[in-house]
């Protein structure tokens, strides 16, 4: 029988399914991800370790973005301090040098907006990257989903994959033991 | 994923066949140094004096941050460390050697500690620390220091090898146990014994945050020799299918959180002084960052914190087990460089003199460790083989 979650006349979202436990979960990301597929994704109540080499995902950018955003910050702190402290009105405290020597009074300046900067860069980048915001996902018109914050394990191969097509794909899930393969359509 | 299968691991013991070469060099090295050592302690006593201290203080900081591991490794009850840490118990395992070689310190205690020479009366700063800076309490805390590193890192190893031959999890409980009141012993032991040895060959001078960058450099060079040790095993083909890129990701990371800490503690040490300028504060940095000192200082921040901590950050370096034992040797070498910085210009006040004295008494306890180190490695399992988490740290994802 065929089971359909979302507004039958809308377009296909995807093909989801259910696997009743971690372990299943990851071989069934093995299998999908040596079937081919690029556009699909894993839900778990919780992180599974190695998930990602399962899935195949390749390292993500954001140590690359949390780089960029340390660079950012170290720039700033400098600039911030050594342009008025050195050049535009120095003044002298403590005795200290308004040179480059001044340099260690400007370090905590210079070390915590680095860590800020790259930790918000962290926070925002993964947010960003994961695609949230996201107020609703076609997925959560399917009931059995529902389980997913408690004891479901499930994944989605979605329409926008070049390799997707409704026979194969389902084909492919049905292989890998999965149940309850769901045709998923958006809700409008 | 199936965290429950052990792979068959090939080698679990260190076989000697065809190591008899090494070993009785490192033996003849041992046997040679040692004897130039004793021969430049009646030739130039004072020398000797710092430069075996030197020597011995690059040795004992990295038993020490050995010690930190294993006791941390069982306090937070890590999986990871479950395959390196037989290796950690060997390395601290080398306390009583490191005490036997703490012997001669006694008898060149007056060059070092300039304290020992001064009548009660003749110092008024030296008169309010008299009460903690005095004889008798100095060395009963260094048989307490060494008493407690010796005993501890003996019970933590006693347990992991009972465990290797019934695998009982009591060994693990028991451990656990013990960690708990060890850590704050083993704070304030490395704390005081950095104060009593170290920051005492300057008794005017202080500073609260000196156990604590002695501690950032221990638990790196630690991790350095842990790196450049199981790299020696995995080449001569041991470790296969138990060390993984996974543990060589993990200990990367762990060496740039201390390339990073080690320098937020050195750089918190000096801003202070730096910025209230105190003179009794600053007698220490002053010394150091002037003339041919401040060079080396200079060469030890940046090549102790802005080059490794630049280079870590890739994680391609952290995987590639080849570059990582390179910044470890570099980083060994910053960390010589660290110790020679805190020891020597306590001695040559104008300006480093290198003296063959600094090279040979390296030799000397370096070699003699190493080759009681080699002696007994082949004694015990390369790896704790029946501990309970071993499955779960050899199947180690990031």
């Amino acid at each position: 029988m065929e089971h359909i979650a979302g507004n039958p006349n809308a377009p296909v979202f995807g093909i989801a399914a259910e696997v009743s436990s971690a372990a299943e979960l990851y071989h069934a990301a093995e299998k999908v991800r040596d079937a081919g597929y690029r556009r699909w994704d894993v839900y778990s109540p919780f992180p599974i370790h190695g998930m990602d080499q399962a899935m195949g995902l390749r390292k993500s950018w954001l140590s690359a973005l949390v780089f960029l955003g340390g660079v950012a910050g170290l720039t700033t702190a400098v600039i911030l301090q050594f342009y008025p402290s050195s050049f535009e009105y120095p003044l002298i405290v403590a005795g200290k040098p308004v040179n480059f020597f001044t340099v260690p009074a400007f370090f905590p300046i210079m070390f915590e907006l680095t860590v800020l900067i790259s930790a918000f860069t962290a926070t925002f980048g993964m947010i960003i990257l994961n695609g949230l915001p996201r107020w609703h996902h076609p997925i959560f018109s399917w009931d059995r989903f529902k389980k997913v914050t408690n004891d479901g394990f499930f994944l989605a191969i979605e329409a926008t994959d070049p390799r997707f097509d409704k026979e194969s794909t389902r084909e492919l899930l049905e292989g890998i033991g999965a149940r309850h393969i769901t045709l998923i359509h958006d809700d409008a | 994923m199936s965290a429950n299968e052990i792979k068959p691991a090939s080698r679990e013991y260190f076989d000697y066949r065809g190591f008899g070469g090494k070993m009785l060099f490192t033996v003849a090295l041992a046997v040679v140094s040692l004897g130039l050592a004793a021969a430049g302690k009646f030739f130039s006593p004072q020398q000797f004096a710092f430069s075996w201290l030197f020597a011995l203080t690059f040795f004992l900081t990295i038993a020490m941050g050995a010690l930190f591991w294993i006791i941390v490794h069982h306090a937070v009850d890590a999986d990871w460390s479950v395959v390196v840490r037989r290796q950690l118990e060997n390395i601290a395992w080398l306390f009583p050697v490191l005490a036997l070689l703490f012997v001669p310190i006694v008898f060149v205690s007056p060059y070092l500690f300039k304290w020992m020479n001064i009548a009660p009366g003749e110092d008024p700063l030296l008169d309010d620390k008299a009460a903690y800076l005095n004889n008798t309490f100095f060395w009963a805390r260094t048989v307490f220091y060494f008493g407690f590193f010796i005993l501890s890192s003996w019970l933590l190893r006693r347990n992991s090898i009972r465990q290797d031959k019934d695998g009982d999890a009591r060994y693990t409980w028991s451990s656990r146990k013990w960690v708990f009141p060890m850590l704050p012993i083993f704070a304030l032991s490395l704390t005081f014994s950095a104060v009593d040895w170290l920051m005492g060959l300057d008794f005017h001078w202080f500073s609260t945050m000196w156990g604590v960058y002695i501690f950032a450099g221990s638990a790196l060079s630690a991790l350095c020799v842990l790196v450049l040790l199981l790299t020696a095993l995995r080449s001569a083909g041991y470790f296969e299918g138990v060390l993984t890129l996974e543990h060589y990701h993990i200990i990367g990371k762990l060496m740039l959180a201390f390339v990073v800490f080690w320098a937020y503690i050195g750089f918190s040490q000096y801003m202070l002084y730096w910025y209230a300028n105190i003179p009794e504060e600053t007698s220490y940095f002053l010394r150091r960052n002037t003339g041919a000192w401040n060079t080396l200082n200079i060469i030890m921040v940046v090549g102790h914190f802005f080059l490794p901590f630049v280079i870590l950050l890739f994680q391609g370096v952290k995987k590639r087990p080849l570059l990582l034992c390179a910044v470890a040797v570099w980083l060994l070498i910053m960390h010589m460089l660290d110790v020679y910085i805190i020891v020597l210009p306590a001695c040559h006040m104008a300006g480093p003199s290198p003296s063959w004295l600094d090279l040979v008494c390296l030799l000397a306890i370096g070699a003699t460790l190493a080759a009681i180190f080699m002696k007994r490695l082949g004694d015990t399992p390369l790896w704790p083989l029946r501990d309970p988490r071993l499955a779960k740290s050899i199947n180690l994802k990031n």
